[in-house]
């Protein structure tokens, strides 16, 4: 054994050691020069976190005595959540078993039995004192992640207004649907370095926080005593009738505020999730079309007197039917006693399909038959003045209806003819209303509004829109309307259910219903309308209200609908203590 | 010199919040630091002890008593844990640790020093009586305490990084013996056999093979090799001069390990390559001025001694950055000096003291051109144990 063999063999692992050496530095080059950038993006990708911000929804206000007061407010909840391969299912089932069962979503086997799942909500809504109590009970069993609840103090009341919000927080039909932008508020954002817990962390200089921001509180110009009562006495005559639903709108014809919007049956907002059929969601004043049938006379009837071709004393011949396009138009009411030459006020009354053509007719400057002067000028009142079948504004979700064109399709004086008695168009109740509105009030079509203004600082501050304010008939006209829709009602004035003191108008309307691309001429279904307004005495109209009821396979005519419309304008009156007139 | 400290001070209170956070425990932000602290001064202190006070040749004297004592150690530490008594200390399901409240102490680290020690004085007395090489009187020893010792550290503390160390202590002190060439070839030839073997029979251990070559050839990402990617980010991440003290997010629970095995890593994130080139340089001095101590050494007893802690170092840092870097598999193996880790940097601070003292005891012939290069040594091996070190203790 040399001395050189060993010293030569210690070269050796120098060698060994140096080679290694040089190998580690020049994969440490590589790593930390020519590739840093790669490993500089691998590192944002795993360390940035983005996390949204949730802004606090607002709130929904309804008047009350001028004051406002809250349908719809917010609450935290917590869910329960957790990690199945870390928490053993006994200690999840003992913990849901003492604090939280009535609160469980799902079934603990089935989440159990999936294999590698790392995340489940097992449970839902939990309050914030039961949350607290799983938190100090078994902090490391389970997590509590917080969440926003929608909470309607009022229960059911006004849901097919009001809406609800779903599971991810948006809002969904009514006012929560139709606003939900301003209510739901902004989204803050804050992307940051985080650590492997997704905390974030001080280091890093390309941190960004976008604070949230909070939604508006909203308050109706819906008068939330008025509205509980309007839906007793809706709820009240679905009871009593073979109507399934009933619609309410009461508003203000002179300035365009809606007072009460129900939709009867109502369901809950806050479980939204139990209602078996979604169609129970729809806001039947604003979304969903519908033919107006004889309501519609008051629009064909102010056309023609607005354009001074006819005033309730006109004349015409009644023979209770007329032939137009080879279709025969009857009057539905054809006692002996009418036939022959009637006035226009008696026509309104008696509610007679022959004196709406005639209407027509006087429009197109032919008493003889309907022309195409006379066509246009209907659709230019029903679409371009009264604005029927089109959108209104309001501040909820809308259908837009259907006018039809009175040139272009085959038959167009028969489906003129149609329209002036409100068959063959679709539009829906607050089109209705507000076209109503205009023909009482002095003319004006004023867009009609469900919100009062925002919720600031506990002040009500209304909002800036553009809204219309159009003069589309007459005084005259207007008053001519007024006192022949009036006069339709003497027979209930007679039966003592308008009261001394008070005018009220209306008119009903009994709309046929399509079944299978035609007219049901069985009548066995049909949908009872009725719109009128109240006023004191001799004085102007302060409420215009209409009512709607339907039901499958139900007879409702105008009858029935007026029936609901008695007990509402007696309660209108009463509510907001009417003064009666001279 | 303070670099370790200063990584572990500013990387202690994340990894005990991710701790904290994780487990559920209770650590405070800076008891890794404080711990680290602990751990440098210690190392001093039995730096200097070995350095000065106890003469090399009175330890070598008991060289059979130390490693027999060093693997009944680890013997009771099997037969303790086994009992499942309080007095061992398990992470990850191996049991590595005796705890004994404020200290604890892990038996591979004395292991490696005894084996140092023991293999030195045993290869020279059969060097003397012209025994090397033979069966019965140097194999068949030879065989029986370097087999227990690595199915003590290997199989019953799973601790494969120590087996790499023990086997390149073993590899590197017969290579400079007189063993014929032959021999030494056949030898190594079979316990790679055995090695490579255990790692394909092991499923784990192929797991961290497939892990590697994943890395390498850019295949998809796994839980098993993650551990590996965050360390390469880490490095990446850090580029020419580092992200600065105290700012690594890789340390903040991405990077496993992150104060023991992965310092490197933190390291690099930390101090960019101009730290980590400092490091290696500083790493590759002491290793080479060992070297040359050995080489101005005429006692083969101490030769062998130096050549075995060079070995021992050697490997753990060579294996340790390699792995990191992503050059090898991961084998769970930690930065000599600069881990967080009281026994194996006491071990080392011993082993590198003695080595001083040997130095000093080099040939005047050497001397004058070792002169330099072992103060130098001597130089690096002070700072480098101030600094603080590796994983197994507290």
């Amino acid at each position: 054994m040399s001395q050189n063999k060993t010293l030569s063999k210690i070269q050796v692992l120098r060698y060994v050691i140096l080679v290694a050496l040089i190998i580690i530095l020049a994969r440490l080059f590589f790593i930390q020069i020519v590739e840093h950038g790669d490993w500089v993006a691998k590192a944002n990708e795993q360390h940035t976190l983005l996390e949204k911000i949730t802004p606090k929804r607002g709130e929904i206000y309804m008047m009350d005595n001028d004051e406002p007061v809250a349908v719809a407010l917010n609450q935290t909840t917590y869910q329960i959540v957790i990690d199945p391969v870390v928490t053993e299912k006994a200690v999840i089932e003992d913990v849901i078993q003492k604090y939280a069962k009535e609160y469980l979503v799902a079934d603990l086997n089935d989440v159990y039995g999936v294999e590698g799942l790392r995340y489940a909500v097992v449970a839902r809504n939990v309050p914030r004192k039961v949350a607290e109590e799983i938190a100090e009970s078994s902090a490391a069993a389970v997590w509590l992640k917080k969440t926003n609840q929608r909470v309607y103090p009022e229960g059911n009341l006004a849901s097919g207004l009001l809406g609800f919000v779903n599971s991810d927080g948006i809002g969904q039909y009514g006012v929560e649907g139709s606003l939900n932008e301003s209510l739901a508020g902004k989204e803050g954002l804050i992307k940051t370095t985080a650590d492997v817990n997704n905390v974030a962390l001080s280091i890093g200089n390309d941190n960004v926080k976008i604070p949230a921001e909070d939604g508006k509180s909203v308050v109706l110009s819906v008068d939330r005593g008025l509205e509980r009562g309007v839906e007793e006495l809706a709820a009240k005559a679905i009871d009593e009738t073979a109507a399934t639903h009933a619609s309410v709108l009461v508003m203000d014809p002179n300035t365009g505020k809606v007072v009460a919007m129900a939709n009867l049956p109502n369901y809950d907002p806050a479980n939204y999730g139990d209602v078996d059929d979604a169609s129970r969601y729809l806001n039947y004043t604003t979304e969903v079309p519908y033919e107006p049938a004889s309501t519609c006379k008051s629009f064909s009837f102010a056309a023609a007197i607005n354009e001074g071709l006819m005033t309730p004393e006109t004349t015409y011949f009644n023979q209770g039917y007329e032939i137009i396009d080879d279709w025969k138009i009857q009057n539905a009411e054809q006692r002996s006693m009418l036939y022959g030459t009637i006035n226009m006020r008696t026509a309104l009354y008696w509610s007679l399909n022959t004196g709406s053509i005639y209407a027509l007719k006087l429009l197109g400057g032919d008493p003889s038959s309907i022309n195409q002067t006379g066509r246009e000028k209907l659709y230019d009142y029903y679409h371009n003045k009264f604005r029927l079948g089109q959108i209104t504004g309001i501040e909820l979700v809308e259908a837009e209806g259907f006018i039809p064109d009175p040139n272009e399709g085959w038959g167009r004086d028969s489906v003129y003819a149609n329209m002036t008695f409100g068959q063959n168009l679709g539009i829906t109740m607050v089109q209705t209303a507000t076209a109503f509105s205009a023909v009482v009030n002095g003319g004006y079509w004023r867009t009609p509004t469900i919100v009062a203004g925002n919720l600031e600082n506990d002040e009500v501050v209304p909002i800036e829109t553009e809204r219309v304010e159009d003069k589309i008939l007459s005084d005259e006209t207007s008053a001519m309307m007024r006192e022949m829709l009036v006069n339709n009602r003497d027979y209930k004035v007679r039966g003592g259910i308008d009261r001394a003191g008070y005018s009220v108008g209306g008119k009903s309307g009994t709309a046929q219903v399509i079944k299978n691309g035609a007219y049901d001429d069985t009548m066995s279904e049909t949908v009872g309308t009725y719109i009128g307004f109240v006023a004191p005495k001799e004085g102007m109209p302060e409420y215009v209200i209409m009512v709607k009821m339907l039901g499958e396979g139900a007879y409702l005519d105008g009858g029935i609908a007026s029936n609901l419309f008695d007990t509402v304008s007696n309660y209108v009156i009463d509510y907001y203590k009417i003064k009666p007139g001279a | 010199m303070a670099l370790g400290l200063i990584v572990i001070y500013a990387i202690g209170p994340m990894r005990a919040n991710v701790l904290n956070s994780a487990y559920g425990a209770n650590y405070d932000p800076n008891s890794f630091f404080f711990g680290q602290l602990r751990s440098v001064i210690m190392s001093l202190i039995v730096f200097f002890v070995a350095f000065k006070v106890i003469p090399y040749k009175h330890v070598q004297k008991y060289a059979k008593p130390i490693m027999i004592a060093a693997i009944l150690m680890s013997v009771l530490l099997w037969v303790l844990a086994k009992m499942g008594s309080s007095l061992v200390r398990c992470e990850l399901g191996e049991c590595r640790w005796f705890d004994f409240g404020i200290v604890s102490f892990q038996p591979a680290e004395f292991l490696k020093l005894a084996l140092v020690i023991y293999l030195a004085d045993f290869i020279t007395r059969r060097q003397k009586d012209q025994t090397l090489g033979e069966w019965r009187e140097f194999w068949l020893p030879l065989i029986i305490i370097c087999g227990a010792s690595l199915a003590l550290v290997v199989v019953a503390q799973g601790d494969l990084g120590s087996g790499v160390a023990l086997i390149a202590i073993i590899f590197g002190m017969l290579l400079t013996s007189s063993i014929s060439m032959r021999q030494y070839l056949i030898m190594v030839a079979i316990v790679l056999a055995v090695s490579v073997f255990a790692v394909v029979t092991s499923e784990h251990r192929m797991q961290r093979v497939d892990a590697w070559i994943a890395t390498l050839s850019g295949g998809e990402s796994s839980d098993s090799t993650y551990h590996i990617e965050n360390a390469m980010l880490a490095i990446g991440v850090g580029g020419f001069f580092g992200v600065g003290v105290g700012n690594s997010v890789q340390a903040t629970g991405y990077l496993p390990e992150s104060i023991n095995d992965s310092v490197f890593a933190i390291m690099g994130e930390t101090f960019g390559f101009v730290g980590l080139f400092l490091v290696i340089v500083i790493f590759g001095a002491m290793l080479l001025n060992m070297l040359k101590v050995a080489e101005g050494t005429n006692e083969p007893d101490n030769r062998l001694f130096v050549i075995g802690v060079f070995s021992w170092m050697a490997a753990q840092v060579v294996v340790n950055i390699m792995a990191m870097t992503s050059l090898i598999p991961v084998t769970g193996i930690t930065l000599p000096l600069l881990s967080y880790g009281g026994t194996s940097m006491v071990f080392i601070a011993a082993a590198l003291g003695f080595v001083l003292q040997l130095s000093c005891y080099t040939s005047r012939e050497v001397i004058t051109n070792e002169d330099i290069s072992s103060r130098r040594g001597v130089r690096g091996a002070y700072h480098t144990s101030r600094r603080r070190s590796q994983r197994n203790t507290k």
